[in-house]
């Protein structure tokens, strides 16, 4: 029963990734209508590491992955604990703020275009109104950024707002009755028990949704397409533009496995954070 | 003013604050959805005569678009549509049949390979969704230009079950390893082998989950752009590449475009909807 679901993984998982491996130490040559593999050693990696385009890529990404990772987590944060006081109509704000995380990115980084167009949109429409001067939400090479993590933000808080409101949900009530017993305020609640009961669901959190937002691709491609100049340019739009647009399959290869190692480093530190979590607990 | 009256204050200021913060929250999440929606019923000129925002009151709301869609470019524009729930459905409903084969083995028999035992299995599963799929984009290209599967359905329904299967194995061994045992040891007991047990006891109490895990694998699949980008060219295209040709073919054609990427929220908004009492209790099961 096993073997299905693990030769599907082998097929479409690691045997792509080795493929890629392979041609990130080569260069690939086509001749008479077949695709050639020729060795290159550390050619396609010298090369990355002297691309001004490569590092430019690599800082727009993780600007993009802290800020919105961080800027979720506040807000998902907070939307959780409102919610988890029970006001009147919860049921109806728990199921609206869910959905913006399931919808289409092609048609959010869409919509989010229409509303941020400088001549167009509602937002120019009603900074005119005010008499201020319209800002080039996607255009302005020091604004588009931001732009970008606004639309990350707008989308994937929600998935931060489930995580964490599961996480409340999970704590035993016993814990918040004593220390209410105890004489603890609201504030105080939060902060000395809420809070560290909560760091697990915390964590693993931060380490979906970084995994997750260091692959952001889509939403640039439809609202900048990494404009302009290169100032969205995220490091997966970098390696489909190198590898599907100039076809220079290695280099693309190359850029994959530079985000890789990233993404993996990320998720190595937060799970190394969950265990020496669970030590402390133990002692 | 006596300290009663106070604290009743303060807790309507309380109570106050909360409701407007989630009061704003919910205007910023349904704001774009309303001009995304309205911007489709907009003529040309309300679209190109700057930012109009209330219907009826600013412009007059016109459904020509939408006749439009379903009349002269049915062909064009629904191709895709059918597409994607074709291949979404499929995939999704593979991936949940393989995930629960996989899961049930995993939770209920001892396996070994090498130094790998059953958690570190479902881990290995799990952990395939760390890899950006750029990265396995590039050969699965070449692969499928050999096989012939470029711009074909099988192709995408066979990468999105790939894509899906670790979701579905860390949802549904979850729930497979908190079912009670005891049921399924006493129908052991009766004489019922492994596969009826699956078939007759299992998987009627795992239906919710089921439902949920098809569910989500099915929104994965349909949300997807950046394989159905790269795999394919026209007769497989789906309704995201869809949006993404028209807009830079067309220019800012917003009317249309609206009208399409209403199209394409439609469903996950409707399963979002029809999965709302799994989200809290279950879906997400935390930690371990």
């Amino acid at each position: 029963m096993l073997t299905p679901g693990v030769l599907i993984v082998l097929l479409f998982s690691i045997f792509p990734l080795f493929f890629t491996l392979m041609l990130m130490f080569g260069q690939v040559i086509f001749s008479e209508g077949k695709m050639l593999i020729k060795f290159a050693g550390l050619a396609n990696w010298q090369r990355l590491l002297q691309d001004q385009r490569f590092w430019n890529a690599v800082l727009v990404t993780l600007k993009i992955v802290v800020i919105a990772v961080t800027a979720e987590y506040v807000l998902g944060l907070i939307l959780a604990s409102l919610l988890y006081q029970r006001p009147f109509g919860s049921g109806f704000f728990r199921v609206l703020y869910v959905i913006p995380m399931l919808l289409t990115p092609i048609a959010v980084g869409y919509t989010w275009r229409m509303i941020l167009d400088v001549g167009r949109g509602p937002i120019a429409g009603l900074l005119k109104r005010a008499g201020l001067s319209p800002v080039g939400w996607l255009t302005d090479p020091h604004v588009a950024l931001y732009s970008i993590v606004l639309i990350d933000v707008w989308q994937w808080t929600p998935f931060m707002f489930l995580l964490l409101y599961a996480g409340l949900e999970a704590i035993p009530k016993d814990y918040l009755e004593a220390a209410e017993v105890d004489g603890a305020s609201g504030w105080k609640k939060f902060i000395y028990v809420i809070m560290p009961l909560l760091a697990p669901s915390s964590i693993a959190a931060f380490l979906l949704r970084t995994i997750e937002c260091f692959k952001i691709v889509d939403i640039i491609y439809i609202t900048t397409g990494g404009g302009p100049g290169q100032a969205t340019e995220s490091l997966t739009l970098f390696g489909y533009n190198v590898g599907f647009r100039t076809f220079d399959l290695a280099y693309g290869a190359t850029i994959a496995f530079s985000l890789f190692f990233m993404v993996l480093i990320a998720a190595m530190f937060f799970t190394i954070l969950t265990r020496s979590l669970r030590g402390i607990r133990l002692e | 003013m006596s300290t009663k009256t106070i604290r009743q204050g303060l807790r309507f200021l309380r109570l106050g604050s909360i409701y407007c913060f989630l009061i704003a929250w919910s205007f910023v999440v349904i704001a774009p959805l309303f001009w995304l929606i309205t911007t489709s019923f907009k003529d040309k000129l309300d679209v190109y005569l700057g930012p109009k925002f209330i219907p009826w009151l600013d412009f007059r709301p016109t459904s020509k678009w939408w006749v439009r869609i379903f009349t002269i470019e049915k062909d064009t524009l629904l191709k895709p549509y059918a597409n994607s729930l074709i291949i979404g459905s499929i995939s999704a409903l593979c991936s949940t049949l393989l995930g629960l084969a996989a899961s049930y083995a995993l939770t209920r028999f001892c396996f070994k390979f090498f130094f790998m035992k059953n958690d570190d299995i479902i881990f290995w599963f799990v952990s395939q969704r760390i890899m950006p799929p750029i990265i396995i984009v590039f050969a699965i290209y070449s692969m499928y230009q050999t096989l012939g599967l470029l711009d074909n359905h099988l192709g995408l329904i066979l990468v999105y079950t790939a894509f899906n299967l670790p979701l579905s194995v860390w949802i549904l061994s979850n729930f497979l390893s908190q079912l009670p045992r005891s049921i399924e040891e006493a129908a052991l007991v009766d004489g019922a082998g492994p596969l009826t047990i699956l078939f007759h006891i299992v998987i009627p109490m795992l239906s919710p989950s089921l439902t949920a895990t098809f569910l989500l694998c099915f929104v994965f699949a349909w949300n997807d752009f950046l394989f159905a980008l790269i795999l394919t060219f026209s007769r497989a295209q789906t309704m995201p590449i869809l949006i993404a040709a028209q807009h830079f073919q067309r220019g800012p054609q917003w009317w249309d475009i609206s009208a399409l990427s209403v199209l394409a929220v439609l469903p996950p908004v409707i399963i979002t909807i029809a999965l709302q009492k799994y989200f809290i209790k279950g879906l997400i099961p935390i930690g371990k």
